[in-house]
């Protein structure tokens, strides 16, 4: 073991172009895989990487081996596994502190023209797959062809990856190199990449490429109905197409270990196992600085749990190496209580959400839905909020009172709109709802609307934080005249509530908030403050709610067809903070507290976590700390 | 006595038919269906699903298909070849997933109608014959205690305290590394080093209850003549208790026999849930929570056949252990 650790060898030469000459420099690799070799199971490490392997810069160059043994929820949980190992062509990057900014991945270059209408990705020269097939632009053909072209597999193609209906087109160049081009420009496409993907149907998308040489067996383009028939068999399916998708038995990484991937680790004990594991992957294309092929872990083990005191049980007691997943800023103090006892440390990135009191624009209460369009009254809402009072009770102090906007070390961060409509002035909300002539009051000094009733929201809540933040916003409402009636709901009900626009508002954790182009759906409505009105956007209208000719709205949904075809970076950025600008400062959804940190346990053995980076699906979570580099000193 | 029990388990066809029908459809009640709970999970996970991948995915677990068709496709794969379909959500065989559990299961709960057994029984014996005793009403406090406490707060509180004052290994039926093991000598010293927690606070739960009964059963008893007959022949006191009150009064422990295993799958739920034990309860948990229909329907099915046998053997028991009792 001491051979390999430790190699402080490092040229200069290394760290300003960012790659290593495979000839000149001699690559380590971990002893469970030297053993391999030296058994003749694998070939030597240099035939295993591609020419020029990418170098991830560890924070230090550590040693190889060890288990990171983590805790997850079952198969609905496979999130966390998996942002641990994405592996995207394009890649989200931060330095501490820093913004966020795009790196490529597993390819060598990229392009962009300059109407954004082509981009061009070379690939690695000699990647190759975790079981030593090469990764080349046939992969990338069968991807297109046989997969996202393929209607008998995918009845249509997402949006994001057609704008206009109109899907990408793709053009083979060499082995190494192809294009993708669209009919209009698109700017953000790349971020879309960072954060989405293409990997359709399969929901763990490696963007572009999937294995030919293993998954044509299972695809009709290549193999015959009774071939097909029998692989569903095999897998215990009723159609070959359940193979495919989100959950399909032969796509899912997590499923099947005899999937080839290009994560650092793969498979090798899926789901219903007891404790579900993953091992290196011997072909792994990025070294450290000095050489040595990453990853340095050999095992990732996740245990099941089911309640939130078992696992914080299971911190306490030392069982959890490093997760950042279901470490709850509400149990923050019991996590530092026992941090000498478990040998671990809490460590804090920024969460990029604000929990938000979301009212429902769509709703069916046809007097509540015209206050909710009266800006007055929504701001009378919002200044009513002690947010610091929730901060400190409900959040440890650990959050920010703050308004749903752009979180700090976002491209799209502003400090007016962060605290747009966020500070504390019942009298000032009393006089607005005055103004708007909400005056009469019941016997109980609740407001009474103009059809009489009492002013009351009622205001669903699924999240555990719920309950104790509505003690004390509906105290503040009360003092202003507004019933709040809190409801603590189950979470399918939560969701039915909004698919079918039963609420009147929700609490909710308004995310998304790092980089919007990425995805700015929230934010225009869907699944949130508009949605019947965004389903009416995003469908053309054929189902959903028309939203009246003036409404502000359609000023966020004109700003975003602009910037999804604007020609240029600078216009499409332009029509974006106008977006954000008007969703922020129309006030449609009141953030209460946000940027609270995002605390992960990290024993004390564990070595090379990135501290103080942004927790955001966008960023793919924990991935944004470049897991493949961290190390478990033994 | 045969013939009876032939067509008891003739008659159990039926009810289970019944019963897998009615959960089959219960668990499907509530608004949406497996595809939204997925959906709302992965969401709360931060991932966004678009509606044509929601809609792929209901029609790739049939869940367009009408609700007899669901459940044809399922019961008749269990009758036929003895396949109780795929979970959902674990995209695997819910065989798979149910037997081991359920050995756990069966484990945990025989151990601890045996742990309550031994609690009760003494007890109840001891508070009926020296009734308003001290000892009888520290028992009956304690037996109240226990019966108050909720069994989640219990297993908190003493996992706490094992935790945190005795420096032991909480959580689960035995240590992580052991998770996923082969089980081998070691193992099982390590499991029952953990299985006291689950045992205590099972047993105190039931214990409390059954302390009660066995008193006023025994109460009841003591006070006829044939124990005064006894006493007057010359036998000793404990002669005559355990010999003949003791019986009878046991007679609604054995009754009840046949419940103890649904009961440990459905009722103590939240108490394995709380420890984080791999038993089936917080597993049919999960699964009616996502609406998971094959897997929790399955379960429910099994808990049934459990049921009917369990009843079946406490009635046999009974026979054995009272002889007034007649099939008829």
């Amino acid at each position: 073991m001491k051979n390999y650790k430790n190699i402080f060898i490092m040229s200069s030469a290394i760290l300003l172009t960012g790659t290593i000459a495979g000839t000149a420099w001699a690559f380590q690799e971990a002893p469970m895989l030297a053993e391999k070799v030296r058994a003749g199971e694998l070939p030597p490490v240099e035939e295993r990487l591609p020419e020029n392997p990418t170098v991830v810069n560890a924070l230090e160059v550590g040693q190889y081996g060890g288990t990171w043994s983590r805790a997850f929820k079952g198969p609905g949980d496979r999130w966390g596994p998996t942002k641990l190992m994405e592996e995207r062509v394009i890649k989200w990057s931060q330095e501490p502190g820093g913004e966020l900014k795009l790196v490529p991945g597993y390819i060598e270059s990229y392009s962009v023209s300059e109407d954004s209408r082509e981009f061009t990705f070379t690939l690695l020269k000699g990647l190759k797959w975790s079981d030593g097939h090469p990764v080349t632009t046939e992969d990338v053909e069968f991807w297109y062809n046989d997969v996202f072209m393929n209607r008998d597999l995918l009845a249509s193609v997402d949006q994001t990856l057609a704008p206009g209906g109109k899907p990408m087109k793709l053009e083979v160049i060499d082995e190494q190199t192809f294009k993708v081009s669209f009919e209009d420009p698109y700017v953000y496409f790349l971020e879309i990449l960072a954060k989405d993907s293409t990997g359709e149907p399969s929901l763990d998308r490696p963007s572009f490429i999937f294995p030919k040489h293993y998954l044509k067996q299972f695809n009709n383009k290549y193999a015959s109905e009774a071939e097909l028939k029998a692989a569903a068999e095999k897998f215990g399916v009723e159609k070959w197409q359940d193979l495919w998708g989100s959950k399909g038995a032969a796509t899912a990484w997590w499923q099947n270990p005899e999937l080839p991937v290009i994560t650092a680790w793969k498979i090798e004990q899926p789901a219903p196992a007891d404790v579900v594991t993953m091992v290196r992957n011997p072909y792994y294309y990025a070294v450290d600085q000095a050489g040595n092929q990453l990853p340095y872990i050999d095992r990732i083990s996740h245990r099941l749990f089911s309640e939130q005191e078992a696992f914080n049980l299971m911190i306490v007691q030392g069982q959890i190496d490093m997760q950042m997943r279901y470490v709850e800023p509400q149990d923050f103090t019991f996590y530092k209580e026992n941090e000498a006892k478990g040998e671990y440390q809490v460590n804090r990135w920024t969460q990029a959400q604000t929990w938000s009191l979301v009212p429902n624009l769509n709703t069916k209460d046809d007097v509540l839905r015209s206050l909710y369009e009266t800006p007055d009254f929504r701001q009378a809402l919002s200044i009513a909020i002690d947010r610091e009072i929730v901060n400190d009770l409900v959040f440890s102090g650990l959050a920010e009172a703050r308004q749903a906007s752009p979180v700090t070390g976002s491209p799209n961060f502003d400090p007016d709109l962060e605290t747009h409509w966020a500070e504390y002035d019942p009298d000032r909300a009393n006089e607005l709802l005055d103004g708007i002539g909400l005056t009469e009051r019941d016997g109980d000094g609740y407001r009474l609307r103009p059809d009489g009733k009492r002013l009351s929201i009622v205001v669903e809540m699924q999240h555990a934080n719920g309950p104790k933040t509505m003690e004390i916003i509906a105290d503040n409402f009360k003092s202003i005249g507004v019933e709040l009636l809190p409801r603590l709901i189950d979470r399918t009900q939560w969701d039915a509530s909004r698919d079918n626009n039963e609420f009147q508002m929700q609490w909710f954790p308004f995310d998304r908030l790092s980089v919007v182009a990425a995805d700015p759906r929230i934010m225009m409505g869907s699944d949130s403050y508009a949605n019947q009105y965004y389903i009416w956007y995003s469908t053309k209208g054929a189902s959903g709610i028309e939203p009246p000719a003036d409404h502000p709205i359609r000023e966020v949904f004109a700003k975003w067809d602009v910037a999804a075809k604007a020609a240029t970076r600078e216009e499409a950025d332009a029509a974006l903070t106008e977006l954000i600008n008007t969703f922020v400062t129309e006030g449609w959804v009141i953030g209460v507290v946000g940027e609270m940190p995002a605390l992960s346990i990290v024993k004390n053995n564990v070595k090379n976590f990135r501290e103080g980076l942004i927790e955001d699906d966008i960023t793919r979570g924990v991935g944004l700390a470049k897991t493949q580099q961290m190390w478990i000193q033994q | 006595m045969l013939g009876y029990i032939v067509r008891r388990l003739l008659w159990a066809i039926p009810t289970l038919a019944f019963v897998s029908f009615i959960s089959f459809v219960i668990i499907q009640l509530p608004p949406g269906d497996f595809v939204t709970a997925y959906v709302a999970q992965l969401r709360s996970g931060g991932e966004y699903i678009t509606e044509l991948q929601e809609s792929i995915l209901r029609e790739q677990y049939g869940l367009n298909d009408p609700l007899l068709v669901q459940y044809w496709r399922w019961i008749s794969n269990i009758i036929f070849y003895g396949d109780f379909g795929r979970s959902l959500e674990w995209n695997a065989p819910v065989s798979d997933l149910i037997w081991e559990r359920l050995g756990l299961t069966l484990i945990l709960s025989s151990l601890s109608l045996v742990f309550t057994w031994m609690i009760a029984i003494p007890v109840g014996v001891y508070s009926a014959t020296r009734q308003y005793s001290v000892f009888d009403y520290v028992f009956t406090v304690f037996g109240f205690l226990g019966k108050g406490i909720p069994d989640f707060l219990l297993a908190l509180i003493l996992m706490w305290t094992a935790f945190a004052w005795l420096n032991m290994d909480v959580g689960g039926l035995y240590s992580p590394r052991f998770e996923g093991q082969p089980w081998d000598f070691d193992k099982i010293v390590n499991m029952l080093s953990h299985i006291w927690i689950p045992l205590v606070v099972l047993a105190t739960g039931g214990a409390a209850g059954l302390i009660r009964v066995m008193r006023a059963n025994m109460l009841d008893e003591l006070r006829k003549p044939y124990v005064e007959t006894a006493y007057a022949q010359g036998f000793s006191e404990r002669t005559v208790v355990w010999r003949y009150p003791v019986r009878v009064a046991l007679n609604p422990f054995i009754s009840t026999v046949g419940w103890a295993l649904p009961a440990l799958f459905s009722g103590d739920v939240i108490t394995a849930v709380v420890l984080n034990l791999p038993t089936t309860g917080p597993l049919l948990l999960q699964a009616l929570k996502m609406q998971d229909m094959y897997l929790a329907g399955s379960f429910i099915l099994i808990l049934s056949v459990f049921t009917v046998i369990g009843t079946v053997l406490s009635d046999i028991l009974l026979a054995l252990s009272d002889p007034r009792i007649r099939f008829s």
